[in-house]
Order: structure tokens, then sequence, then C-alpha cells
């Protein structure tokens, strides 16, 4: 029997065994929505038997003396009955559903009719309701609530692991970076909260934790589908960044995000926030509809929206009403009504765009467009002076690039037009003319200032306004050109209240989503949280909080988080203070045999959090051990190495990129050209999403191609070939203080003298076979990373590049421990 | 997302585990959890979710060579003959086919235009084809040619992700996803779903054709490439050798071990194996993409060159890697988009000029699957994403060049092997080929047609994300078993 299922058995089996009172929403929803829901539930259209098993009401009436459910009295419930039936006509669910009920949950099911079959909202749209803290002499409440349920599960806390693992856990769960050999001595006198604060006000935080928003917000620097141009919106990956430094409050990040533009008076910020939802795809497909792409986009925003915010799966409800949750397709166009006004229309452009100046510039610059604009003009007014000399400058046969130019260039003398004439004066006049050289400087000059100063654009979000507001309809079946009624804009309300007091607007669904009434929203954010640190999250499906999600497995610990989240004034960094000072993230990471098979997931947290972190994270890791990564935040997105490929886009450029140069082509990952047709191989190899739609949770696969990386990618090898190039310069003199400094700068630690003994023995091999072979030796301690000092000793360099790449490939190494 | 490997070797268990775990079941699926383990067949005790499986029932084909002609090849010109539109060439296109449409690039009144190109019936089946496709004439009995494709969409990329993942839009699995997710593959040194690109330009569905959605990873084609490193990052670096490697690896698996003694971590187990692997594969794949120890008479059959990255060789690596166990091989060739902009999508010169790269190495990989006794239980499948129009394109239609625009409704697909019948053709279009008549294929019944040819009922092969089951189907489709062998 797989582990999961035998932990969810354990909670039926336990609640059989003791006859405590079931919990409906825990345990009877799920088997029912599983099995029953599709076609007794909220969907009219595809609901049987006009039974309703979603609503207690109906699925208890008296149906002309017959109860799908009769409280109390198991045997002369239909639902029971059906289920057991053998009569394949009468079966329930149905044979052709291919689903069966086990008899554990049956068993369940009697349980709870004869209990009197009680019933429940789903669990996560109930509100919440902070829950007390155990009382088990845990200080933090997060430790009180695991030791609870450890207790429970016959297990135990592990010990705490070394404080220099500690640390470098800490850094690199909060920074993404290692720590520095420097940084783990300075620590390693300092208490555990020390330590946490101190990597948290490092700005390779924000760097960090922006690279996981950026994934759900789908932010890209391509505008997507075949052609895939670029697209200029890195000042929102920015506006992430110092957002997150910033710790600013988290409802107010969802409002800048969702409604920036909407606010009073909006900041510069606010309104480069919004273009959290202006990361849709733009298709540029010639023969393509417009408004087509333009519903594709808000539907998307629809989608992304429930999706990253309430863990709500909106796009069934697209089509049809939801059969699993209370959502109908009225409901999901009066969402998609608050997102409809939006000006941009798939178009090109990518209007409307906000644009961004360094402070003063723009005037400055508007003042030079005008300056341009007189001293272009000086040029059309004919000066006999200016001339002078056009008749000798034809006859020379000038080189001219401009097509209608040069026709008329190449025209015979007597066939020249009097307008091409014109425009080879015109141009001599502009370009040439010794005369007119000084007015030539002046605009130029000026045309020079333009360019030079040209502002960064961001697509941001801007309502139409009086007569150009667009009408929604529901769309049936989910086809843009099939409408039905009109629609007003309104939420879900089955999924949290509205406030009359929210404007009929994007904002007001803003407000809505961010509001401390929602039950979702600090949920879904605490549990994402969660599945960071810990790997899992409290509820295993973070993408889906409704009816078909997994149950939260602690969810009075979960509610108690998220009621804490919201009293503590959304705070973000707080919250993850809280979890990484817990006892529960201060455990050993090491495993045994007992809780591989009571926990392989590690969701009861008896020992520390270790899983496989991002490709992104994996090449910031090498390029900060090798000395390579740069510090340089922000701006333009980079292109570190990347093969070339030799093909094209559909209808579009090249897919391979020039490398950037200096240490542009060294920045951290997030800075890395986001393309959505070609993105970065190495990090699609670790499960990086493309960025074309919203992606809640990244699949964490292990795989032979993976090895490829880290082993051959060049941008690991150029590492390999730094960390070598520092050990020699660094690590004195011996092979073994060289060993020793790789470890502490990869794994904050000593090598174990068998560790020692391992690598030394491949060094030597190596060593004999680059002496041996000098051009060998040459291409594997320079190539890509270029020559090596005057004198070096390149045969001992490749042989520790071998080494270098050894240490990390460690298992070690890849996933901290 | 779990390890499934991790899990299963932490649980001891069979593939059942494996199956349970890379679904994002919700905890009340138990029953769910057991049928799919069930609808997928007996199991086998592994841990590896690239582990060869057994489908719902007994399959016909074991593997899937795709060959999919990126733009959407005139099928008019090759094999759908309509000697009415012939008639009627250059009169003005009835309102009755234009009324409420749009097209991808044509607007007014367009001219009908019938074939230019000459055709006749071949084979004991009497298989209608043009001049265009000499080599495919040879080879008339072995496939089945299906006329009345149609699907929903005229654009490229969403005609191309609606073929290739049941859906118009990014996101879901591939076909060849699904068929890895669902069987596995047969040789663990060799990726099991390989996408192989030719002349220059990956389709304009993107990555996502071959793409796994929401699926684990390991089920995504691998890109292979007879230039350069066949597989990304399978070469070593300049300056390592094959015994240095292999140092280099007896170290990391020496310290790995160590590591693996300490925390006890199943998934360190898991790292060990996949350097193995990845060094076996340095073998393997280079072995298998070279195909220059190919007897000339091969090469000379598909027109293949050692060294270039053709549609030709890609054919024959197709065959190679068939051979040795891949599950599913999926060929991507740009240069079908016939709008008649330029020379080369000319339907007269520009098409005898593409088929001629193309129909020669098609035929040959038949003959040669057949001479090899692997045509029988791999799939062959040869079209576009969609068809193209019975009147010229409003752009280029006062040009010298003849060509037609994106056409959604009708166009036809060449199947062979792989339990399809030979020498027959299925569906008809009307007399001026505007829209199916009789025994119309929608794309999603052609994905039906293809799982069930892999031994699946589309229906039951399921992965559950965000609450639902998804299928490649959506919720469509049926299985057509008038071709079926």
């Amino acid at each position: 029997m797989p582990p999961k299922a035998i932990l969810f058995l354990g909670v039926f089996v336990g609640a059989l065994c003791s006859a405590e009172p079931i919990n409906f929403s825990r345990q009877i929803r799920p088997i029912l929505s599983e099995n029953c829901i599709a076609c007794h539930g909220p969907d009219e259209k595809a609901r049987k038997g006009k039974l309703r098993l979603d609503d207690e009401q109906d699925t208890k009436r008296d149906r002309k003396g017959d109860f799908v459910v009769l409280p109390g009295k198991p045997d002369q419930s239909e639902l029971i009955k059906r289920i057991e039936s053998t009569d394949p006509d009468d079966v329930m669910p149905p044979p052709k559903q291919h689903k069966t009920i086990p008899a554990a949950q049956l068993a369940l099911l009697k349980e709870w009719i004869k209990q009197g079959a009680p019933w429940g909202r789903h669990w996560s749209y109930e509100p919440v309701a902070r829950p007390s803290v155990p009382k088990n002499g845990e200080t933090n409440p997060v430790d009180a609530f695991l030791a609870d349920r450890q207790k429970k599960e016959g297990l135990t806390w592990s010990a705490e692991a070394p404080k220099a693992i500690l640390i470098r856990r800490l850094a690199l769960d909060i920074t993404g970076l290692p720590p520095t050999p420097e940084e783990v001595a300075k620590l390693s006198g300092a208490k555990h909260e020390e330590i946490v604060s101190a990597f948290l006000a490092k700005p390779a935080y924000g760097e960090h934790w922006a690279r996981q928003w950026l994934d759900l917000a789908r932010y890209a620097d391509s505008a997507g589908y075949p052609s895939d141009p670029g697209r200029e919106i890195w000042a929102y990956r920015d506006w992430v960044v110092k957002a997150l430094n910033q710790n600013q409050r988290f409802d107010q990040f969802v409002i800048d995000q969702l409604a920036g533009d909407l606010l009073p008076n909006p900041t510069e910020d606010q309104l480069i926030a919004t273009a959290f939802h202006r990361n849709t795809m733009t298709q540029n497909e010639g023969g393509t509809s417009d408004e087509e792409f333009r519903n594709a986009a808000v539907i998307d925003r629809v989608n992304t929206t429930y999706a990253v915010f309430m863990g709500t799966t909106m796009a069934c409800a697209q089509c049809h009403t939801h059969k699993y949750d209370p959502i109908t397709i009225t409901e999901y166009f009066r969402s998609y009504a608050f997102l409809n006004q939006s000006a941009d229309s798939d178009k090109k452009d990518e209007v409307p765009l906000h644009e961004i100046y360094p402070p003063g510039v723009k005037a400055q610059r508007e003042q030079w467009m005008k300056d341009a604009a007189v001293a272009e003009a000086v040029f059309k007014k004919p000066n006999p002076a200016w001339v002078v000399g056009f008749d000798e400058w034809l006859t020379k046969g000038p080189k001219l690039t401009d097509k209608p130019l040069k026709t008329a260039l190449d025209a015979p003398q007597d066939k020249r037009t009097k307008a091409q004439l014109k425009l080879l004066s015109d141009y001599y006049v502009r370009n040439i003319s010794p005369a007119a050289k000084a007015e030539r400087t002046l605009a130029d000059d000026l045309k020079k200032k333009i360019a030079a100063s040209k502002p960064v654009t961001v697509p941001i979000m801007q309502d139409l306004t009086g007569e150009k507001r667009r009408k929604t309809f529901v769309q049936l079946r989910g086809n843009w050109q099939a409408l039905g009624d009109p629609v007003d804009e309104g939420v879900p309300t089955h999924l949290a209240r509205w406030d009359e007091s929210f404007p009929k607007n994007r904002l007001g669904l803003a407000r809505w989503i961010a509001s401390h009434d929602n039950p979702l929203t600090a949920r879904v954010t605490m549990n994402r949280l969660w599945e960071t640190v810990f790997g899992v999250g409290i509820v295993r499906t973070s993408e889906e909080f409704g009816s078909q999600g997994d149950l939260p497995v602690h969810p009075e610990l979960l509610d108690w988080l998220a009621a804490e989240f919201v009293e503590s004034g959304w705070d973000s960094k707080k919250m993850l203070s809280l979890l990484l000072n817990s006892r529960a993230y201060r455990q050993s990471s090491a495993s045994s045999a007992k809780l591989n098979e009571l926990d392989p997931d590690n969701r009861f947290v008896a020992r520390g959090p270790r899983f496989r972190p991002s490709g992104e994270m994996l090449r910031d890791q090498a390029l900060a051990v090798s000395g390579l990564l740069s510090a340089k935040m922000y701006g333009a997105p980079v292109r570190p190495i990347r093969p070339n490929m030799g093909l094209s886009i559909a209808f579009g450029g090249s897919g391979d990129w020039m490398t950037s140069t200096g240490e542009d082509r060294y920045r951290r990952s997030l800075y890395t050209d986001t393309r959505r047709s070609t993105p970065y191989p190495s990090f699609a190899t670790f499960d990086a999403p493309n960025r074309e739609t919203c992606v809640i949770r990244r699949g964490r696969s292990n795989t032979p191609l993976q090895a490829f990386v880290t082993l051959n990618d060049p941008v690991f090898v150029e590492t390999s070939q730094a960390l070598a190039r520092r050990l020699l310069k660094e690590g004195g003199t011996t092979d073994e203080t060289r060993l020793r400094f790789a470890y502490s700068l990869c794994l904050s630690r000593e090598p174990e003298a068998n560790e020692l003994a391992t690598l030394k023995t491949l060094l030597t091999k190596s060593v004999a076979q680059y002496k041996a072979d000098a051009a060998l030796a040459l291409k594997m301690a320079t190539d890509p990373l270029g020559p090596t000092e005057k004198g070096a000793d390149v045969p001992t360099l490749a042989a520790w590049t071998a080494v270098s790449s050894v240490i990390m490939n460690l298992d070690e190494f890849l996933m901290r421990r | 997302m779990l390890n499934p490997i991790r899990e299963a070797q932490l649980s001891l268990q069979t593939r059942r585990t494996f199956l349970s775990s890379v679904g994002q079941f919700s905890l009340g699926a138990i029953a769910l959890h057991a049928m799919k383990a069930d609808a997928l067949g007996a199991s086998s005790s592994n841990d590896n979710p690239l582990a060869p499986r057994k489908p719902h029932f007994k399959a016909k084909a074991k593997r899937v060579i795709y060959l999919h002609m990126s733009g959407g090849p005139p099928n008019l010109d090759i094999f759908d003959y309509k000697p009415e539109l012939v008639k009627r060439s250059a009169e003005d296109c009835p309102d009755s086919f234009l009324k409420g449409r749009t097209f991808a690039f044509t607007t007014g009144v367009p001219k009908l235009m019938g074939t230019p190109r000459t055709f006749k019936q071949y084979g004991q089946g009497g298989l209608w084809m043009s001049d265009a496709v000499p080599n495919f004439q040879k080879i008339a009995d072995e496939v089945t040619i299906v006329k009345a494709m149609h699907t929903d969409q005229f654009n490229h990329a969403p005609a191309e992700l609606l073929l290739f993942t049941g859906h118009n839009r990014q996101g879901r699995p591939s076909l060849g996803s699904w068929a890895t997710y669902g069987l596995g593959t047969e040789n663990q040194d060799l990726p099991g779903f390989v996408t192989m690109i030719s002349n220059g330009v990956q389709p304009s569905g993107g990555q996502g054709c071959w793409g796994s959605g929401f699926i684990p990873s390991v089920f995504q084609g691998v890109q292979c490439r007879s230039k350069g490193d066949p597989v990304l990052f399978a070469n070593d670096p300049p300056g390592m050798t094959r015994d240095l490697r292999r140092a280099t690896l007896d170290a990391l698996k020496d310290l790995n071990q160590r590591q693996q003694d300490e925390l006890g971590h199943a998934e360190t187990v898991t790292r060990i194996a996949q350097y193995e692997l990845a060094f076996r594969m340095q073998t393997s794949v280079p072995e298998v993409m070279d195909i220059s120890k190919e007897k000339p008479a091969t090469l000379e059959a598909y027109g293949a060159k050692p060294g270039e990255s053709s549609f030709a060789n890609n054919c024959l690596l197709a065959r190679r890697l068939v051979e040795k166990g891949v599950r599913f091989v999926h060929l991507f060739d740009w240069g079908w988009d016939f709008h008649g902009t330029g020379p080369k999508e000319d339907i007269r010169g520009g098409l005898t000029a593409k088929m001629a790269a193309t129909d020669k190495p098609v035929a040959a990989l038949i003959n040669d699957l057949k001479e090899r006794g692997l045509l029988e239980d791999t799939l062959i499948v040869w079209g576009g994403e969609f068809g193209r129009t019975p009147f010229r394109e409003g752009r280029t239609a006062k040009s010298e060049v003849l060509g037609r625009d994106h056409y959604p409704d009708c166009f036809s697909i060449m199947m062979a092997g792989g339990g399809v019948k030979g020498g027959f053709q299925f569906g008809e279009t009307d007399e001026m080929g505007f829209g199916g008549v009789k025994d119309k294929v929608h794309v999603h019944d052609l994905q039906a047609t293809i799982m069930h040819l892999l031994g699946f009922d589309h229906e039951r092969l399921t992965y559950r994300f965000q609450g639902r089951d998804y299928r490649l189907t959506d919720v469509h489709g049926h299985v057509v078993r008038e071709i079926l062998a």
C-alpha cells in the first residue's frame, strides 16, 4: 500500500476504532467529492437523478419515503445501498466511471450516517479561527503543534544540526547563496535567531524569493507564442525584489500588483507593480485575431488571480459550472468583468506602457525633443550656401544604403526626377554640406542625447473609461465568440464575503482578496511558505484548496499560521523567521529506516528539511563558491553562456543568443533573459517552467540529464575552472589545505579523513594524466574560462578543475543538508 | 512534487506506488489510486518511472514515429483529388464557403484553385496520390490515408498544440509524454521520448509540442541532434577523457555513498544511479546518433548524409532509435506553410522540391522498418496541423506563385504500420474540398486512436492535476476503428 494511503487510512481507521466523532469536511466530503460530486454536484447540466451531494438539505430530503442519507440509519440510506449494490444498473459510482469505493471508506460513510450524518462546509471556505496553541512545553507555537502530532504518530524530534550546517542551511534558504567561510566563522558564535536576522537583512533575500514569485507571475522577458519577441518588463522583476527586501505588507503587495493603478495618486512603484498581469502572452503570429488573444490574456488573468492568491482552480468554470466547487460559469465571467477593462489589446507595441526615467531626466528629454524639432526644421528652409559642392558630391558616387536614395543616385542624370533630386540634395544638406556643419552638429548632438535618455518602459494595467469600457458577457462553453447573458463585476461569494464598501472594479477585487475576511488568501500564502521551507505544503496540493485538493496534514497549525500572519500585519519576514527559528527547522536532516517508512515526505517534520533546490539556485551557488558571481543587482536581463542550438523560432529570429560580456556573464540567475520559446536549458532540465502560464509548484525530478548539466554544461565547467584557480591561489600550499578550503567554501564543513583520501587519489591520477598531455590540460583548465595567469601550472589547474567538478557534483552540494 | 523514484525506494514498493505518487492525488482518492494501478495492468517490481509498463490491453503498436510537417501541407495537391474544383478553377469562391468565416491571410472573395498537379490511383486500394509524391506512390499498399481530418484551429501554434497536447494553449502534456507516462520505455540507456527538428526552425507550437505539461518532467521529449551534442550537455567538456570521467564518477560515487550512509536519504541513492546512467548514455546516445556506419545503400535509400541535420537523416535516426527501444520519436520538419509568398511556397515547383526531400526518406523508413520486422508494431504518422484552402490565398493572388491559406475543416494524414490497415483510404471530403462529408476524424479522434493502438483506453489514462483528472483527449475523442488492421 502506498505510504500516503497508510497515513490517510490511519485517520479513518483511528476514527472507527475509537468511534471518535467523524469530521465531515475532512473525512466524508473528500469521498463524496472524489466519487460522486461530478454528477451529483453544483453543475446543473451534469447533474443526474436530481441529487446534489454537495448540499445537505438535498441529500437528506424525503424522496417519497426514500432517503439518500437518513441520519442514524445507514441501512435505510440509499447512498450505502447503491455503493453496496452488485446490480450494474444500480451500483454507484456507475461502472463506466471506473471508480470503486474501498471497504474502509464505505465503513466510514456508514459510521458517519450512524453518528447522525453531521454536515459542514469545505474546510478552506470556513473562516480562519485562531486555534489555541497546545501546551506541551514547546516555546515556538509551530513546534507545539508539530510535537502534539508527532506524539500521536509515535515520532519524536531529531537532534539539532551542527551550527555550521545550520548557517549554510539558513544562508541557502534565505538568500539562495551559500555562506562564505568568513560568514560561517563570524556567525558561529551567534544565536540562531541572530543568524536568521542577519541573512534576512541581505539584499540577496529579495533576489532569492523573487524567483518563486516570478513563477507565479509567469514573468518572462519575451511576449510568448510562436514568434516570441522580446518584451521590456524587467522593471517589474526589480520591483518584486525591492518589495520583498523592504518587507512590504503582503496585503499591500497583493493590492499593488492587482490594482496599483486604481489607487488614489498611485506612485511609480504602484504602477510598475501592475505589470504582474501584463505578463500574459501577446500573440504576434500573422493572421491571428487580436480580440481572441486579448480574451485569452484576460482568461489567464482570471485563472492566475484565483490560483496564486486563493488556491482556487477557476479554469473549470470557464466552460461550465464547476463540477466540484461552488463556482458557476456566471460567477466566472463576473470575475472576468473585473479584468476586462484593461486597455491592452494584444498589440505588438504592448501599450499601455509606463515610461521610467531617472529623476529629472524626463523634463530634460522633453526639452531636447522640442529643441531637436527646431534644429531639424532649419534644414527644411532652402539656403543656397548649403548646396555648394552638391554636384561634385554626386559625381563622386557616394555610398548610400537607404534604398530610395540609392535608386535616385543610381538613376542617370537625365532620368533623375525632380523629387529624386530633392531627396538627394536634402540628404546632402543634412548630412554632408560643409557649410551646414554648425547646424548639423547641433541637431546630431540633440539626437544623440535623446537616444541616450530613452526611458525604460514597462507594460502596465490601465482601465478604459467612459464609452470605451467593454461589456462583459458569459462566454458559452468557453467560446469567446458565443456570448450569453451580460454580467457585471462580482466575486464567487461562497468563497469569501464581499464588503459593500469595496469599489466594483479591479481595486475592489484586490481588496476582497487581501481582506482578513478572505479565508483562502492567508491560508494559501502560509501553505506556500511552509512548502518552500519544509519541502511539502501542509496542504500538499498548494495549487488547489478546493474540494478536489488534499486536506491539510496539520489543519490547526495552518489556521494558526494564517491567523498569525493576518494579525502580524501580513508580515512575511516575521512569518518566515518564525518557521526558521523553530526547533523543527533546526533539526538534523538525517533520516532513519523508521522515518523513511513512516514519513517518507517528512510531513510530520521529525527531521530537518532536505530537498533539491531549483536549477537557478544551483547555478548561483556554483558561481558563488567559484568567486565568479557578480553582486550587481537589477537592470535589463543578461545572457549567460548557453549552447547554440542553431534553430530559429517560428516566424521569429534565431533562438540562439550572444553571450553577455564582463560581469553580466556571471549575474544571479534571476537576471537571465527569460525566453518563453527557448527557456534557459539548464534551468528547464531542473524543472523550471517556461513561464507561459502561472505555475504554482515546480516538480523536483532527479534525472540523468541533470547530471549532464552539472558535469558538462559550460557554465558548470567554467565554475569548476574558476574554483580550481581560487583553491590554488587562496587555499594554502598543500593538497590537503586546498581540499579543506574547497570543503569550507562549498559545504561549510571540514572534510573527513576518508573523503580527503578519495579526492587525493583522484587528484594524483588527474595530475599524472594532465602532466602527460599538455594540450589536454590547457583545454581542461581554460575552456571556456579563458587564459590562466602567466606562469600558472596548467596541468595542476586542470587536475584541480576535475576535482572541483566532483565537489560541485556532490549530493551534499546539490541538496544542502 | 515527490520524487517517484525516491518514494518507490523508500517504501520498497511496486510500480503502484509510483503511479499513485507521481499523480497529485487528493488524500481522499484511495479508490482512484487503486483503480489507476489496476487500470495500468499487472505490476512489475521496479523503481524507475521510465521502466517499461503494460498498457490497459494488448497493444498493436509498441512504439510511434510521428512525422510532423510544420505549417500544413497542401492536402488538395497531395492526397485529396478534387476534379470538380479543377473544373471551376479561377471562379470566385462561392459565398456559402466564406460567410461568417475568418481566414488567416484572406479577405474579400478569393478565386477557387484546382490542383495544378496530376493525380492517379496507386496500389491495390487505389489510393489517390499526386505526382508530388512519387515515393509515396510506391508504398501505397502499406498506408492508410485519412482524408477527412479536421481541427478547431486555423493558426499554426494553437493547431499544433491542439494536435499534440489535446488543447490549443500551452501547459498540457504532449502525445509523446503521455505515451511514455503510460508505457515507460524499453531501453534505459536512451531517452524514452526523443524529438528532432529539421530545416532549422522549431515548430510554431514551440517546445510545448513535446513538453510534459503538468506531468513529471521525466516524461518530456528529449531533443536530439545529429550535429553538436547529440543530447544537450552529453559530451564531456574539452580536456576530459573517458578514463578520467570514469575516475571522477568513481570518486563521486564513493563520496555520495558516504553521504547516503550518514543521512539515509534514498534520493542520494537515486542520484548515484542517475550519474551512472548518464555515463552509460554518453556512450549509447552518440552511438545511436551516428549514422556513418550505416550501409551506403541504406543511406542512399533515405537520402541521408552523415553530418547533416536533414529530415532524411532524422528519418534514419528515428529507425535507429526505435530499433534500440525508444518509445516515441517525434520529428518536426519546417517549411510546409504553402501560402505562395515565395517560390518555395508554390504548390507546383515548391511542393515538388519540398517533397523530394520528404517522401523519399519517409518511404525508405517504412520499407526499412518492414524489412527489419519492426513495421508491424511501429506506428508511423505523417501529416500537418491543418489543411489548406481550395482557393488561392488572398495576399499572393496577384503573384506568379500559387499558394493556399490555412484551412482547419479538412486535411489528410497518412498512417502506416502498428495495427493500421495498408492500402486503405478513409473518409471523404466534398467535391470542392471544403469539408468532410463522410467519416470525419477530429484530431482528438486521431489521439484516441493512437492511444488505442498503444493499448490504452484514452479515457482511462489520466493524470490528476489541480483537482481534475486530465487526459490527452480532454473530454472528447473516439477511436477510429475502421482504420484498424
